[in-house]
Formats: C-alpha cells, structure tokens, sequence
C-alpha cells in the first residue's frame, strides 16, 4: 500500500481525514492576547498578574487531564469507575505534604501560619452545605473548578450552572448571617497539627488517605468481578 | 513546518494527561499558589462577590449585609472585577482551559438540548452557590485545601460532599438523565 505523506502542503487537506479544522491559528493567537493581558496586570500590580497566572495554569492542567472532582465521588457509584478518585487521592497527599511544609517552616521561624484560611469551624453548616454542594455538583455536571474548565471548553449547559452558581453564592451570602449566628460561629475549627503534633498529623492524615486508596481499588476489583 | 504531526505537539498540546499526571501538577500548582499568595487555592469566595457586582447592576446594594460588612470585604466590592485577584483567577481558569481546547482543535460549542438539562444547570448551580457559602468553601477551597491545609473541616466536609453526591447521582438517573 503506498503510503501518502501527508506533511507535504500541498496534497495535506485533500487527504486530510479529520474533519474539524485546525484551530491551533486561534489557539496561538488566544496565548498571545493572554500574555499581553497578563503584562498589562503586571503593570498594575505583579499580585494581579500571579494570580491571572496560576488560575491559566489551573484551567489548563484541569481541561487536559480532564480532572474533575465530581466524577471522583460520582463515579464510584454510578459507574464503578475510580481512576479519578483515586488522582484526587494522590492530590491530597501530595498538596498535604508541600503544604505542611510551608507551614511548618513559618511555625519554625516564629511567623504566622500561612494559607489558614480554610481551617474554620465545623458544624451543621459544613454539613448542610457539603451535601447541598454535592448534590448540585451532580446535577450540573460539573464542580466549582469543573464548572468554570467546561466555560471555557464552550458548554453553554455549565455556563448557565455558573449564572446560577454566582446567584446561588450571593443568596447564600444574604443568609450567612443566620448560619454564622445559629451554627458557624458556635463551631470549633481543629487543626491537626494541635492536636497530633506535625509530624503525627501529616502521618495520620498520609495514613488515612493510603487506606482510602486500598478501599477505592478494593472497590473497583469488586465492581469488576459483578 | 507540520506541526500537527510533530511528536511533542501530539505529546503536550493534543493528547489528553493521564488523571495522574493533573493531579502531580495541580498539586505542584497549589503549592506555588500557597507559597506565592500566603493562601491555598479557592474558587467560589468570589462568587459573592460577582453575584454582589450583578446585583448592583439591577440596583440592588449589600453594604447591610453581614456576610460583606468587613472591610477588606468593602474594599474588595469598592475595588472592582478588573482588581480583584481572585476574580482573574477564576477568568484564568476559564481562558486556560479554552487555550488548552484551541491548541488541541477540540474545541466546540455544546448547546443545551433539552429543558432538562435547563432545571438541572440551574438547580445544581443555585445548590453549588448556596451550600459553598455556608459550608465556606467548595470541593476546592473547603474540600481540597482544606484538608491539605490540615484541616479536619476539609474531612467533615468531604465525608458529606461525597453522600450529596450519592443522593445526586440517584436525582441524575431519576430526574435528569
């Protein structure tokens, strides 16, 4: 069979099979506008410019691995599947370990924790809203990261999930007096290195998520074997 | 020059990473994140925020409200889309995965086909927005930098982000599918 060679411009569409058009032009062009649009927040401030660049690297990172969080917990039940659930798994291992890093060094050096934000009072404000968020997360088809990654892949159904996100978000704002009052400010936030020290919270927390790991595959040999 | 038949361009740009080569980077991204900005990586905070911004459009005002009563709140209102890191983040993301679909030629514009589909972006929407308010995060920030923050809030949050999905998997078949 004679083989066409299919680099050579001249014969390459007429032989071209694929059916979509090459839309790497756009793709090129796009990079460009994103870079002069990141040198123009660099001129406002290099905070603005760090954070245009790391939400790019994320959205790119999430669209090519196709990492979604929903299908990580979705897919267990619905399809049996667990290669993401077992990625998320090692996420967390993994951001654990260069996170207790970070914050162990501050505590070394004397200086304020960093990236405590996220260690806040649990209560059945963190319950409700998780199994809400669950639900919705879903439904849509999409989560907080997935939902943003699917805009820009060009899901008109996500883009309306992300309207109805941010009108969800300031409707939760308006009642989040009630839950802080009734429930988040009557919670207790525990930090695992108060309680285990360092070197046994990042432990116990590795531990925990090895064995979340050999659950998830035990799970998924089982799934198999019906 | 062909490019789409270069062997890197087919390697990085147009097939898709394994799971766990996303979850290597988005790990190795968090950690830059954390150690460049003092915080873990969050995405719906802001949401408020874009949900306050369209609100005023309409005439509507939150200054009374308890939820942006801080300043840093005020101030983060006051300062506008264009000046709040957060809000580019978010727009980054957005623009990083439409750049990752031109560079691959996948990308293409999936409408809604069914009314369906209609309820369930808003429904599943309107349940992400309020219950990432009060549960203070979402399946990033509350769930993901939560425990990687060493948080047992990220856990609590995470047993229960993982049963809403259980129920939610049972409304798609049910309802939605």
């Amino acid at each position: 069979m004679r083989e066409i060679n299919t680099s050579s411009s001249s014969i390459k569409s007429s032989f071209s099979t694929r059916a979509t058009k090459s839309q790497l032009p756009f793709g090129i062009g796009l990079f460009i506008v994103l870079v002069i649009f990141g040198l123009f927040l660099s001129t406002i401030s290099g905070n603005l410019s760090l954070f245009w660049l790391t939400g790019i690297s994320f959205g790119f990172i999430l669209q090519k691995s196709r990492f979604c969080f929903t299908a990580a917990m979705r897919d267990p039940y619905l399809t049996g599947g667990t290669a993401v659930t077992i990625a998320v798994l090692i996420a967390l291992a993994i951001t654990s370990i260069g996170f207790t890093a970070i914050k162990y060094g501050d505590f070394i050096k004397g200086l304020p924790i960093s990236g405590q934000s996220y260690v806040v009072p649990i209560s059945i404000a963190t319950v409700v809203g998780a199994f809400m968020f669950g639900i919705g997360m879903v439904i849509a088809g999409g989560c907080a990261s997935g939902t943003l990654m699917r805009v820009g892949e060009g899901f008109t159904m996500l883009i309306l999930a992300l309207f109805f996100f941010v009108i969800g978000s300031l409707w939760g704002a308006h009642d989040f007096e009630w839950w802080n009052l009734n429930f988040i400010s009557k919670g207790k936030a525990v930090f695992l290195p108060d309680v285990f020290g360092w070197f046994g919270a990042i432990v116990i927390q590795l531990l925990v998520i090895a064995i979340l790991y050999i659950l998830v595959e035990k799970w998924k040999t089982r799934k198999q074997n019906q | 020059m062909d490019i789409k038949n270069n062997e890197f361009y087919k390697k990085w740009f147009k097939s898709a990473w394994t799971y766990v080569v996303g979850a290597v980077l988005l790990s190795l991204f968090q950690i830059v994140t954390l150690a460049t900005t003092g915080e873990p990586w969050g995405v719906t905070a802001v949401f408020a925020n874009w949900g306050a911004w369209l609100y005023r459009t309409i005439g509507g005002n939150v200054d009374k409200w308890y939820y942006f009563s801080s300043t840093s709140a005020q101030s983060t209102l006051n300062a506008g889309f264009l000046k709040d890191p957060a809000s580019l983040r978010n727009l980054g993301i957005i623009f990083g995965a439409l750049l990752a679909t031109l560079l691959a030629s996948q990308f293409k514009v999936k409408k809604i086909k069914s009314k369906t589909q209609l309820v369930a972006a808003a429904l599943g929407g309107l349940l992400m927005g309020y219950g990432s308010r009060i549960g203070l995060g979402c399946n990033i920030g509350a769930f993901y930098s939560g425990i990687a923050s060493l948080s047992l809030s990220g856990w609590v949050f995470g047993v229960f982000l993982f049963l809403g999905a259980i129920v939610g998997s049972k409304l798609l078949v049910k309802f939605f599918m």
